[in-house]
């Protein structure tokens, strides 16, 4: 599945760098990136990912990195529910009563 | 401050105002090895009031910085020149980062002008510890050092804790400059968890049949301990721990039923399968605490208190998320008064059921015996530092922790070979503390070089080596589900340890009969200064209970269906 994320982050050496890193080390392919300058004091970014994690976990791993300023999700059609990550809920009867 | 470069009164090199801010920030002791271009840092280190430990390896001082880190909760502070040196900490940088230790690593590094040239020892340890670290630096300008060095501070030790690396480039290290004041950033606001996860958290408690928690090491982290045990005696919750969390409860307490996961305890993973509700306290559901994770506590809601949020729903999703410091969440979480006399009961009677068996059949030394009558032989606690393997399980399993930072282990990496360091760097922390290091004849020699620093520093530092001759854990898995194919395992041609610590300076005595155990672990505790005990022990012993990959907790193997064993 396709996400597409808004990034604020510092003009810190390797803010860029380490952002894009993680995108990729947590299980979220890059298709595509737009880098900008818009004021000269900080860098936004715009990064399209691939893959079947939520995207909302990506934002806030993206959150802890004290360069990223600020993440959105752009969204992209109709806002599915998120689910979680690797599996969702799974209930059942206990077989202690 | 004495050093070889005399400055007009005004000015400084940037090693002394690095070395300044340091004490600032409270750093008192510190760990490293000098070379090439920290050496204007060693050289402002002299006469400065800053205790520097000198280590043989610098795996060791970073290991020795992130136990310190631990027991003190401020970050443990290491150092170590560019090149090699710096790639030397990178051990020790992810194991602090994985499980969430404050610290800050100083690295030398070659001079700007010759970055990115391929220089002697230049190596781009920014880019090599991106992943593993909460946050780094380069210092381009001297005129930056104070804001940085109380940033890397605040970072590694707030929130959820971590390293922080500081790149200092030789020329901004012997550069010179005014010590410029930092504007101390107000330091965030705590995050307080959301009122209305807390009143949910309450009402799910409240209507729950089955409840049970588990705590992880992020009670400890957070100094919420005694608030952790005031909410366990207000609502009668069973409680599990996971490795990190050992100590959280007294081992004794009645609503403690043991360490889940992997090597936990059968009442445990019990507890932990059956139950409707799991509180989840400042842990992250690593896959050997769950098991088979689709598997994992397959009827239970999921209450998960964390501060970090990026841990919310990461494995297993969360039926309500307390994001914030544990403390205040823990005190505002009141759930109503219920009595659950079965379930109550169902988990005293798997504690009871899977009680820890002594009785071990063998005529020779049985470890976990050996483990549980030392820690029997201190109630008054001591700090354990566990290398990584068969007896880091049994210490896990087999020793009484009243407190958290009585347990000193590498959780998250596994690191072989963080022991010896570790019980140094908490020796340092805690001079007073009875320290014992817990290893095996694979992970000592990780870092065997240490006993001449445990020597150097003339620490009283105690070793206990079972030495089963074999990379115990990797053997019993390559018996258990890789039919007995042993492959590079056997460690038969070790040296003779109790010689090789003599030859340290570290007094030291081996021995292999059950009838020499008791008069060996005295001898241990009663000897002046350092001492290592190696005991010889049998190398086919296994660690049960144990969880199968692919399986869930309940699913436990407790002896070897072939033979027993």
């Amino acid at each position: 599945m396709n996400h597409t994320l808004h990034l604020q982050l510092s003009s810190s050496e390797g803010a860029v760098v380490r952002a894009l890193g993680l995108i990729e080390r947590r299980g979220y392919s890059l298709n595509s990136c737009t880098i900008s300058v818009p004021d000269g004091t900080g860098r936004s970014m715009e990064v399209s990912v691939n893959s079947s994690r939520p995207a909302d976990l990506l934002k806030r791993q993206l959150e802890r990195l004290h360069d990223v300023y600020l993440v959105k999700l752009v969204p992209a059609g109709a806002n599915e529910p998120q689910k979680s990550g690797i599996r969702s809920i799974n209930s059942g009867l206990s077989d202690l009563t | 401050m004495k050093t070889s470069t005399q400055l007009a009164p005004e000015l400084r090199s940037g090693s002394q105002i690095l070395i300044e801010m340091l004490l600032r920030n409270g750093v008192t002791q510190i760990f490293g090895y000098p070379g090439g271009t920290i050496m204007p840092v060693y050289d402002a280190l002299v006469g400065s009031g800053l205790k520097h430990y000198l280590f043989r390896h610098e795996q060791g001082a970073a290991l020795a910085a992130d136990a310190y880190g631990r027991v003190t909760r401020k970050a443990g502070v290491c150092m170590a020149t560019s090149g090699p040196g710096a790639t030397n900490l990178v051990t020790g940088i992810a194991n602090a980062f994985m499980d969430s230790v404050p610290m800050v690593i100083i690295t030398g590094q070659v001079p700007s002008a010759l970055q990115g040239t391929d220089a002697f020892q230049e190596v781009d340890i920014f880019g090599i510890t991106l992943p593993i670290v909460k946050h780094s630096y380069i210092v381009r300008d001297v005129a930056e050092i104070p804001r940085i060095v109380d940033e890397a501070f605040r970072l590694a030790e707030g929130g959820r804790p971590g390293p922080v690396l500081i790149d200092l480039p030789k020329d901004i290290s012997a550069g010179v400059g005014t010590l410029v004041e930092a504007t101390p950033e107000p330091s965030p606001p705590a995050r307080t968890a959301d009122d209305d996860a807390l009143l949910a958290a309450s009402g799910m408690l409240s209507a729950a049949r089955r409840p049970l928690v588990i705590a992880g090491g992020g009670i400890a982290i957070s100094d919420s301990v005694g608030v952790f045990r005031d909410f366990i005696a207000r609502t009668g919750l069973p409680v599990t721990t996971t490795l990190k969390g050992l100590g959280v409860m007294p081992t004794d307490d009645p609503s403690f039923v043991g360490m889940l996961g992997m090597h936990g305890n059968g009442a445990a993973n019990h507890a932990v399968q059956n139950c409707d509700l799991l509180m989840v306290v400042g842990a992250r559901f690593d896959d050997r605490a769950t098991g088979h994770l689709s598997q994992f506590a397959p009827s239970a809601r999921i209450i998960h208190l964390d501060i970090d949020p990026a841990e919310i729903s990461k494995l297993r999703k969360a039926d309500v998320a307390v994001v914030g410091e544990l403390a205040p969440a823990l005190d505002a979480i009141r759930p109503e008064n219920r009595a659950r006399t079965t379930w109550v009961r169902q988990c005293a009677s798997w504690k009871k059921e899977f009680a820890w068996r002594y009785d071990a059949p063998g005529s020779g030394i049985y470890a976990p015996k050996l483990l549980r009558d030392m820690s029997r032989a201190h109630p008054d606690g001591m700090v354990i530092t566990c290398d990584v393997g068969q007896h880091q399980m049994w210490v896990a399993q087999h020793c009484h922790f009243d407190n958290p930072l009585e347990h000193i282990s590498s959780g998250g990496l596994g690191t072989m070979g963080y022991g010896l360091p570790a019980a140094i760097g908490a020796k340092v922390a805690r001079p007073d503390a009875t320290v014992v290091c817990v290893s095996g004849d694979g992970s000592i020699m990780m870092n065997i070089q240490e006993l001449a620093t445990l020597k150097r520093y003339g620490l009283d530092v105690k070793i206990l080596l079972l030495d089963n001759s074999a990379l115990g854990l990797v053997r019993q898995w390559q018996e258990l589900f890789f039919e007995g194919n042993y492959s590079e395992v056997h460690l038969d041609d070790n040296p003779d340890f109790a010689g090789v610590a003599r030859a340290f300076g570290i007094q030291a005595r081996s021995i292999r009969e059950p009838e020499e155990a008791a008069d060996a672990l005295d001898w241990l505790f009663a000897t002046e200064g350092a001492a290592m005990l190696h005991v010889s022990i049998d190398s086919m012993e296994n660690v049960w209970p144990l969880v199968p990959p692919g399986k869930p907790n309940h699913k436990m193997m407790q002896a070897n269906p072939v033979n027993g064993k």
